[in-house]
């Protein structure tokens, strides 16, 4: 077991338990290994822990949850980074921010790939104009 | 940073493999062609570093109290059909 201090307290954790991100995040490349949190609260939305940079978390969700219709297909050189083949699956998850305002908004421009059988992740970029890093949840009509 | 004048048409390497063409000059804008092995990444400039900037932001923001709020919240939310 490895232990990190993070803004959870003190993190003890086993290694083969980290999911890999082997080109880490976007513009973030140093962040590769993180830890998924379990959310003691009911609810879509999870943390998963840097374990590069405790200082660094994000709140991460199911789009599909909010957004039906969203998809995100890995081509080949994904799946490669992935290191899976055609019939793997490979779920997509999306990092929340939340404004100043308490206000909470979707990534689904740089979405995440990730593949349970691998435990491997890796950020995309989506080139849809539908799409912007701040979508705000749709609006639920009674 | 490297600065050269090229004509449309022209074009330059980024190592051996790397190839950047001016395809056209018009009125606000350049149409660059660019060839490049499948497993180099390609990104506009202003997309990547704001996904980069959504990255810090989104790490920044939440709290403990503010993930609880949201998750009870959250929780009764169906998807939208």
């Amino acid at each position: 077991m490895t232990t990190i201090q993070t803004r959870f307290g003190e993190i003890k954790y086993d290694p083969s338990h980290i999911l890999h991100f082997p080109e880490g995040l976007i513009g973030l490349q140093r962040l590769k290994n993180f830890l998924v949190m379990p959310n003691p609260k009911k609810g879509p939305l999870f943390w998963i822990q840097s374990v590069d940079d405790p200082s660094f978390a994000v709140v991460v969700t199911d789009p599909t949850h909010f957004f039906l219709d969203y998809r995100v297909i890995p081509d080949a050189d994904e799946r490669k980074v992935l290191g899976i083949s055609d019939e793997d699956e490979c779920f997509v998850l999306v990092i929340v921010s939340i404004s100043a305002q308490k206000e909470i908004t979707l990534n689904l421009q740089g979405p995440l790939l990730y593949s349970p059988a691998t435990n491997q992740a890796m950020q995309v970029i989506v080139e849809d104009p539908r799409y912007s890093t701040r979508m705000p949840l749709p609006e639920i009509r009674p | 940073m490297l600065v050269l004048t090229r004509k449309p048409g022209e074009g330059i390497l980024i190592g051996d493999n790397i190839v950047v063409k001016i395809i056209e000059v018009k009125s606000g804008g350049i149409r660059i062609g660019i060839d490049a092995p499948q497993d180099t990444k390609i990104y506009r400039q202003e997309v990547y570093d704001r996904i980069r900037q959504e990255n810090i932001e989104a790490s920044a923001g939440w709290d403990m109290t503010d993930l609880d709020l949201f998750s009870d919240q959250l929780a009764d939310r169906a998807p939208k059909k």
